[in-house]
């Protein structure tokens, strides 16, 4: 069977997150545990974030135009499902943070963020959203493989 | 038939169609009575439950 508009689209999507964000995190966690490079800042966040949209408009645009199809309820299904697991993903992140950023300064072995900048925890709450995506992209196209 | 003309008559993708086909996918009764109905048959004719 070829693949759908929604499976090339979220091939796409999903090859542009990974590439872009991948690119980002391994430079700010490796600047974070080696201290090279510069150090990241909170406004350091909007340049993937600003690429990403751009990549987004150029891939829907380029696919549109050959092939687009039509929504229906199994896409609706299938989507449904899939932000439900992105959910949960990033509930787990937002509440390992949460719960981390009570213990900062304690000095406890449990104090993970311990010496690490506002910066660097945004950088880790945008991290949880980027893995909430993929595992959205994931589910998605998994559905669209092997049913649901 | 083909998948396309299904689709089109019933209101769904053809992907829909090739799902169901291949069991992939259980529609919902408002899909499954639009495609009994493209049949003129009735809904047991068309689809089983196991």
């Amino acid at each position: 069977m070829s693949m759908s508009y929604k499976e090339k689209s979220l091939i796409a999507s999903l090859g542009a997150t990974l590439l872009v964000f991948g690119w980002y995190f391994y430079q700010v966690f490796s600047n974070q545990m080696f201290n090279i490079g510069h150090e990241f800042t909170f406004n350091d966040i909007f340049r993937p974030i600003i690429l990403i949209v751009v990549l987004e408009i150029i891939i829907q645009s380029f696919l549109a135009g050959k092939d687009k199809n039509k929504e229906d309820e199994r896409d609706a299904l299938i989507e449904l499902t899939s932000y439900r697991n992105g959910y949960w993903v990033l509930s787990i992140g937002v509440w390992f943070l949460l719960i981390q950023l009570l213990y900062v300064g304690s000095g406890g072995w449990y104090d993970i963020l311990e010496n690490s900048s506002p910066a660097f925890i945004s950088h880790l709450l945008l991290l949880f959203f980027v893995l909430a995506e993929v595992t959205n992209f994931i589910t998605q196209l998994y559905h669209y493989r092997k049913g649901i | 038939m083909s998948q396309q003309t299904l689709a089109d008559k019933v209101g769904v993708t053809r992907q829909t169609i090739f799902a169901i086909e291949k069991d992939k996918y259980s529609p919902s009764l408002e899909v499954a009575f639009k495609i009994s109905n493209v049949f003129k048959t009735s809904l047991e004719d068309v689809f089983t439950y196991e």
